[in-house]
């Protein structure tokens, strides 16, 4: 043992060495200081290190109810997953599902109970002393009027405070921003229901969506989205053709911008196109139109093409086309929502839309009542000023509120009306505005910390588990609820009790079945309806197009923010940095004002407008686009909060704070107002990427085929010319492969190793965006904040190019989404200029990127036409930094299966590497082949429209490989012989009149 | 040292005349010297915390933004590699063409041949991610059991810097030694000293002028290509890339001959003010400075062309991409810096055609430095505006914006080479003192005081 070292000297020698490695480190320069593993004492029993769990459970981000699986790695929550096994998500997720994880782990959590003191100022309580004072208010209030208010809570924790309240005398209410009010009262309207159906579009062949954003915020988007693409995708497995797509509202929002056609009536004129459209239907005879419809035929009499054109603003011919096109594709949908339902005739809007889908017979097949979504059991917003009006005459002493954020999306009143109640009692987790109002703080768990339930529709009740141990000292509210109620037991007790209630028999093998599935997904029977006695009666509604709210000469639409929404995800940096599918916007908000707008006030973008309604003014950087209709101005909402942490705090301007308070005859609020804009001269640099569409700046890139080229192809045709090899440069090209061959001898790039590849269909692309995040989560890809974004220093290993589609006069008709990732090129131009080998080719086809050897001459970067590398400018993950990406805790969803990277260094999209050698481990220990299907980046995951399919390219009977020779497939920039890893398939569009992009 | 008036009249230019006019060169420095010097010092204060902050917080304080990945850095390190041209140009090439002119100009412009490396060799150390690691780039068998990347233009950019850092350092000292040698005959204390070591026994001995004057050719022959290859390799650093507007096979002459037109400005720039403060009127005259211009007229045409061929190549090959590159620089959002290249490149040294513009100093100075910032806009142009309107992927395309460390690593690096330069010419002889002699007629009546 003499000469050999032992462990003292050794740890002895480590220890200076690392002092000496810290000491450099500190100056911040050098390499990172190292770090110990600390081994488990004693090792839990179900957690082996190194090794994922998975637990099913609920996103609770929307009211949805998509099922999950979440990734925990050694106690911590790295990744969430689709469940496949849900019915609603079918195993995919949307960018706000993705991150959930940053609400568990946000660095501006409320980690205890706090109290407003004398002074104003919250202070921290323990929780005993804070449920005496709730218990004691609540003896106070009793017989004052308490009101708990929560978000959409259809859920064995909803019954709980409905029993709570009852015992106490108070009432609950549940509040959406964005409610489905029209929906419901046009429902009554048509059939007679207030309840809310769900939608088949997964076997429409027609979808015609009246101002409906499905793919991005309206009823269940993934679900939606997933139906869609399997209708709108052009598919091998179907007789080649597609269902058409058309969208039918004032904006193109990121639903409206994957239609096959583009129709912007006058804001709220949708209502009569829908009868026009029926009255052509009915009076052609193109639909077996049902009995019963025949009452509508006097009613729909005075609403011809030719009597309407005028005030919707299209002409005659096209509306008898969309109603020729709607009835004989033999499978028509449409729905209405969105934009076009939250106007003053927004339930008439419906209705008409009803009576469209009924004389086509959509309703009962592709309209599915009995579903009774649960967010239809909201109250409605007449009901929440009815609140507030209570608020303000002190008939409300005792307010609790959890899961909602009133005061940000509410008008101002419900703010002062705050100041009226007595005391305020908020659950939130985050010092949001109306928590900022709130007396007393009861910070609740995270959703992926308790137990609960959620009953998004008839028939399906996702369960909810913890999944990691609390990461602060904050109690789940339904254990609060229940020691206040004076009972025993935690709420997983009052929850398994109400499940036994459900399903007494076996119940343990039902309660563990359901854990591991993630809960119960059953089918509700589809319930008919008839047409109501009085439907059709609404239609002299319609006469004239309603003015809007307010005085001022410009209409402004406020609409939700697909990642944002109605502000809640604001406190997300993913979701901040993520930019908006269509402005390509991120971490501020903005106005939409169409060129022909723009040229007239002298107005580029970037430029602030000051919009003034009669109910507040706001200011927002204009974003000159031709996806809005010239006579419109739209702003999302999400951002403004005045409070919600560091990241959603003081950021650009909310969009609420223009909407007036007064509800709408069906109980609805209208987010369409007048206003006056003007500019203020103050500018914001960077607004969006590049404008401009598919043909000028695709070139080469992003493809098109209308939908009667795409039928004619043939297996084998090639019908972008660029893929072939022109005649003068083959000779060139073989040599060239001749000695690529002979390399290959070196090494072992041989082609019995994979040959990994993507293939990524633009006709199912929506552009969501869910990819984005995903691989943001999966890959811990740092997000830089606003300036950095500014500087275009975001570190999307994927982004996701919108490019608009026009038709031969410049109209525009929707955009193509082009993910654009790296291409993993079988001849990388980043390879050989690197002069350290940080950039190198495995031999299994892939362009390494060795973080630890790169030292950061970017030339790489340079020589990559695809321009998908990422440098660090900064070193993102530098505790206290000004950049830091991670502040603790939310550095505890990194995922430790990868590198977080160093300032200096390059980096880009791997193909998830880490997935592949987990597979190929994984089937080393098995002792067999890695199999199709075994390995699923992370984008490929989560999106919902199934657009990306990743395999290897050397096995024939791979979907990949299938994919690659579809005729529709082209390598982006193929000119360049770089020899993509990536087939693109070229997006299909459904459009019979002539021309297109 | 000794203090000769002035002698006022060419014919007075002898031997001695030009050993003490100098010699005087090396006098005790004016306050004057000790402003630009403590200003040049400054500028490299300015560049060095610049530096520090660099390296403290990354390479973000400066102005890149995606895809901008290379800008103002590899900007100043291109455009100090061509200054860098010149030197060996007039000390080798014309040597070996036997050009007499080249005497009085070419130490200054070797001086500033190898000052200029020494400028640019920093750039490509400043600018990488990971400065610390720079190393990693030198070939020699390490630890890390990985040598460099021999494809990689970056490689051989540092071998074609290297060497010609070596072999015109090598050059300029050797040239000084005789030179040294005859001002340590006339210096007193620790300059004797100094001058007595780097004379390296200097005597001027026939024996030792046989050995000298065949060294200094076969070294001038050793230079020579080092001329033509340096700028070719840096040239390949773009060329060997398939942006648009780097990849062409026009670059290594476009690259040489617009860095001997930089080279040559940048001499002109260095020789006007030395000439004047040092009263070498007699030494470097009006037709030392003509000979330059014509070189500068030379090669700026030859740049001209090449952009001509640029334009015309981007639009008879019909390809698009390389089309739309071009279209982008002229007109895209940097088309103020695309004109100032062609205005400063292409169109101004058309001026040296009139022989009277050619030999009026003051307008050489003014051309010149409006040739420094053609040449400096010409690589600007080529490294950023390709980059932000690389035509590939339009999606990437930005608008890029130098910022405050961008401008503070530029600022000091020219302190850094005034600083040496500075240095140089009140330490050493600015101007050949022998080779000057050399092309003089020899002496008939009584010799100098001074032996050579």
């Amino acid at each position: 043992m003499t000469d050999s070292i032992d462990r003292r000297r050794f740890l002895k020698v480590l220890g200076v060495t690392s002092a000496g490695a810290a000491a450099v480190s500190a100056c911040g320069i050098g390499p990172e200081p190292t770090e110990r593993l600390i081994p488990y004492l004693v090792q839990p029993e179900d957690q082996i290190p190194g090794t994922a769990t998975y637990y099913a459970t609920t996103c609770r981000e929307c009211a949805a109810g998509c099922g999950v699986r979440v990734r925990v790695r050694e106690g911590r929550a790295v990744k969430l997953e689709g469940n496949p096994d849900s019915p609603i998500n079918r195993g995919r997720l949307c960018a706000r599902g993705q991150a959930a994880l940053q609400g568990l782990y946000n660095p501006d959590r409320i980690a205890h109970p706090m109290v407003r003191n004398a002074s104003g100022k919250f202070e921290d309580i323990d929780w005993d002393g804070a449920l005496q004072r709730v218990t004691a208010k609540v003896r106070e209030a009793q017989g004052k009027g308490i009101v708990f208010l929560t978000g959409a809570e259809q859920s064995t924790f909803g019954d709980l405070v409905d029993e709570w309240m009852k015992q106490v005398g108070g009432r609950r209410m549940s509040y959406e921003a964005f409610g489905f009010e029209a929906l419901r009262a046009g429902n009554r309207m048509a059939f007679g229901t207030a309840t809310l159906p769900t939608y088949d579009f997964a076997n429409a062949k027609y979808v015609l969506s009246f101002g409906a954003d499905f793919l991005d915020t309206w009823l269940s988007p993934v679900e939606f989205q997933n139906g869609f693409s399997r209708a709108h995708a052009f598919d091998a497995g179907r007789p080649a053709s597609m269902a058409k797509f058309t969208y039918v509202g004032p904006r193109l929002s990121l639903t409206g911008m994957n239609a096959d056609e583009w129709i912007a009536p006058k804001p709220g004129s949708e209502g009569l196109l829908a009868l026009a459209m029926a009255q052509v239907i009915m009076s052609q005879h193109l639909a077996r139109v049902p009995a019963d419809a025949s009452k509508l035929v006097s009613v729909l009499a005075a609403h011809t093409p030719r009597a309407v054109a005028q005030v919707i603003g299209i002409d005659e011919a096209t509306i008898a086309r969309l109603a020729r096109e709607f009835a004989r594709s033999g499978g028509g949908l449409a729905v209405a929502g969105g934009m076009a339902t939250q106007a003053a005739n927004g339930a008439e809007i419906v209705a008409a839309v009803n009576i469209l889908n009924y004389v086509v017979g959509a309703v009962g097949t592709l309209v599915k009542f009995g579903a009774d979504l649960g967010v239809g059991a909201t109250n409605t917003f007449a009901d929440l000023a009815t609140l507030t009006s209570e608020m303000t005459n002190g008939r409300v002493a005792l307010l609790f509120v959890y899961g909602t954020n009133p005061a940000h999306s509410l008008p101002g009143a419900f703010q002062q009306a705050l100041g009226k109640v007595a005391f305020k009692v908020s659950f939130s987790s985050y010092m949001d505005e109306t928590a900022a109002a709130c007396d007393l703080i009861l910070p609740d768990h995270h959703p992926l910390e308790q137990w609960g339930d959620s009953r998004p529709r008839a028939g399906v009740i996702g369960l909810q588990q913890p999944v990691v141990q609390p990461v602060f000292g904050t109690q789940p509210t339904g254990d609060v609820i229940l020691k206040l109620s004076g009972r025993t037991g935690t709420f997983q007790d009052y929850l398994q009790a109400k499940w036994r209630a459900r399903h007494g028999a076996n119940f343990d093998q039902y309660w563990m079945d359901s854990l591991a599935k993630g809960g119960v997904y059953g089918e509700a029977p589809t319930r008919p309806v008839r047409l109501a006695t009085t439907a059709g009666n609404f239609s002299t509604t319609f006469a004239e197009v309603p003015s809007w709210g307010g005085d001022g000469d410009q209409t402004v639409v406020v609409f939700p923010h697909p990642a944002l929404h109605d502000g809640r995800g604001a406190n997300k940096p993913w979701l901040q940095e993520l930019p908006d599918p269509v402005s390509k916007i991120a971490w501020h908000s903005w106005v939409e004002v169409h060129p022909d707008t723009a040229a007239k006030w002298g107005l580029a973008t970037g430029d602030f407008l000051l919009l003034q309604s009669k109910f507040g003014g706001q200011k927002f950087p204009a974003w000159i686009t031709p996806s809005v209709r010239p006579d419109v101005l739209a702003v999302p909402t999400g951002q403004g909060h005045s409070a919600y942490g560091r990241y959603a705090k003081d950021r650009s301007a909310n969009a609420f704070e223009l909407l007036g308070g007064q509800a709408t005859v069906y109980g609805g609020r209208s987010f369409i107002v007048r206003a006056t804009a003007s500019k203020t001269g103050e500018h914001q640099r960077r607004i969006a990427t590049i404008e401009g569409n598919a043909r000028d700046l695709g070139m080469g890139t992003t493809e098109v085929l209308p939908l009667a080229r795409a039928k004619a192809l043939h297996p084998g045709d090639h019908p972008f010319h660029f893929e072939e090899t022109p005649e003068y440069a083959k000779d060139a090209v073989e040599w060239w492969a001749e000695r690529q061959h002979e390399k290959a001898e070196l090494g072992n790039y041989k082609g019995e190793q994979p040959r990994w590849g993507l293939a990524i269909d633009l006709s199912k692309c929506t552009g969501c965006s869910a990819c984005v995040t995903a691989c943001y989560a999966e890959n811990n890809i740092a997000t830089v904040g606003e300036e950095l974004t500014e500087r275009r220093r975001e570190m999307a290993w994927l982004r996701l190019e919108r490019y608009w589609r026009v038709d031969e006069h410049d109209n525009l008709q929707g955009a193509v989404n082009q993910p654009m990732l790296c291409q993993q090129c079988g001849n990388a131009p980043c390879e050989p200029v690197c002069p350290v080998y940080a950039a190198y080719h495995t031999p299994d086809g892939l362009n390494g990127q060795v973080y630890n050897r790169c030292v950061g001459t970017r030339y790489c970067s340079n020589n990559c036409p695809y321009k998908v590398r990422y440098f660090n400018w900064y070193n993102y993950a530098e505790k206290d930094g000004k950049y830091e990406a991670f502040p603790e805790p939310l550095s505890m969803l990194l995922n430790p299966d990868v590198t977080v990277r160093e300032k200096g260094v390059m980096e880009k999209c791997t193909f998830c590497v880490q997935r592949i050698r987990g597979a190929q481990n994984q089937a080393r220990l098995e002792n067999r082949n890695v199999r199709d299907g075994d390995i699923v980046t992370a984008c490929q995951q989560t999106c919902p429209s199934d657009a990306i399919v990743f395999g290897d390219l050397n096995d024939r009977n791979s979907r990949v490989f299938e994919l690659a020779g579809n005729p529709r497939g082209y390598h982006v920039l193929a000119g360049l012989n770089t020899k993509p890893a990536i087939t693109y398939l070229a997006r299909v569009v459904a459009q019979d009149t002539p021309g297109n992009g | 040292m000794a203090e000769t008036p002035p002698p006022t009249t060419p014919t007075r230019v002898t031997y001695d005349y030009v050993t003490r006019t100098i010699a005087r060169t090396l006098s005790t420095p004016s306050r004057g010297y000790f402003l630009l010097l403590g200003a040049a010092v400054a500028l490299l204060a300015i560049g060095i915390v610049t530096l520090l902050y660099l390296l403290r917080y990354g390479l973000g304080l400066a102005g890149y933004s995606h895809p901008v990945y290379w800008a103002v850095f590899i900007t100043c390190f291109v455009f100090w590699v061509g200054i860098a041209h010149s030197g060996t140009l007039i000390s080798a090439i014309l040597f070996l063409f036997r050009s007499g002119w080249r005497t009085a100009v070419y130490r200054t412009a070797e001086a500033m041949t190898v000052f200029a490396v020494m400028t640019a060799g920093l750039f490509p150390l400043i600018h990488i991610g990971r400065q610390w690691y720079f190393y990693w780039l030198i070939p020699y068998p390490n630890e890390r059991g990985l040598w460099p990347n021999f494809k990689s233009p970056l490689i051989w950019d540092e071998f074609a810097i290297g060497t010609y850092f070596t072999v015109s350092t090598v050059f300029l000292i050797m040239g000084l030694i005789p030179d040294i040698a005859a001002v340590r005959d006339l210096a007193t204390g620790w300059r004797k000293k100094l001058y007595a070591l780097t004379s390296i026994g200097w005597t001027g001995s026939n024996e030792q002028w046989r050995h000298y004057s065949r060294g200094y050719l076969y070294l001038a022959a050793l230079a020579t290509p080092l001329v033509l290859s340096v700028h070719s390799v840096v040239s390949w650093d773009f060329a060997m890339a398939l942006v648009p507007g780097w990849h062409a096979t026009i670059f290594a002459p476009y690259f040489v001959a617009g860095a001997i037109y930089s080279g040559c400005g940048m001499v002109i720039t260095l020789l006007t003010p030395i000439r004047t403060l040092f009263g070498l009127e007699e030494i470097i005259t009006v037709k030392h400075f003509e000979n330059l211009a014509k070189l500068c007229l030379l090669t700026g045409s030859i740049v001209g062309y090449a952009y001509v061929c640029e334009y015309f190549m981007a639009w008879y090959s019909g390809n698009p991409t390389e089309r739309a590159a071009f279209w982008y620089r002229a007109f895209g959002p940097y088309w103020w810096a695309s004109w100032t290249m062609i205005i400063c490149n292409g169109f101004l040294p058309l001026l040296l055609w009139v022989k009277k513009i050619r030999t009026n100093i003051t307008a050489l100075f003014v051309i010149s430095i409006f040739v420094n910032i053609g040449m400096w806009f010409e690589r600007y142009v080529i490294i950023v505006v390709s980059l932000a309107g690389e035509p590939f992927t339009k999606w990437a395309n930005a608008v890029y914006n130098p910022t405050w460390a961008d401008w503070g690593i530029m600022a000091g690096s020219f302190g850094w080479f005034f600083m040496w330069f500075l240095l140089f010419v009140k330490n050493f002889p600015a101007v050949s003192i022998s080779e000057v002699k050399e092309v003089l007629p020899p002496p008939r009546s009584k010799p100098s005081k001074v032996h050579v």
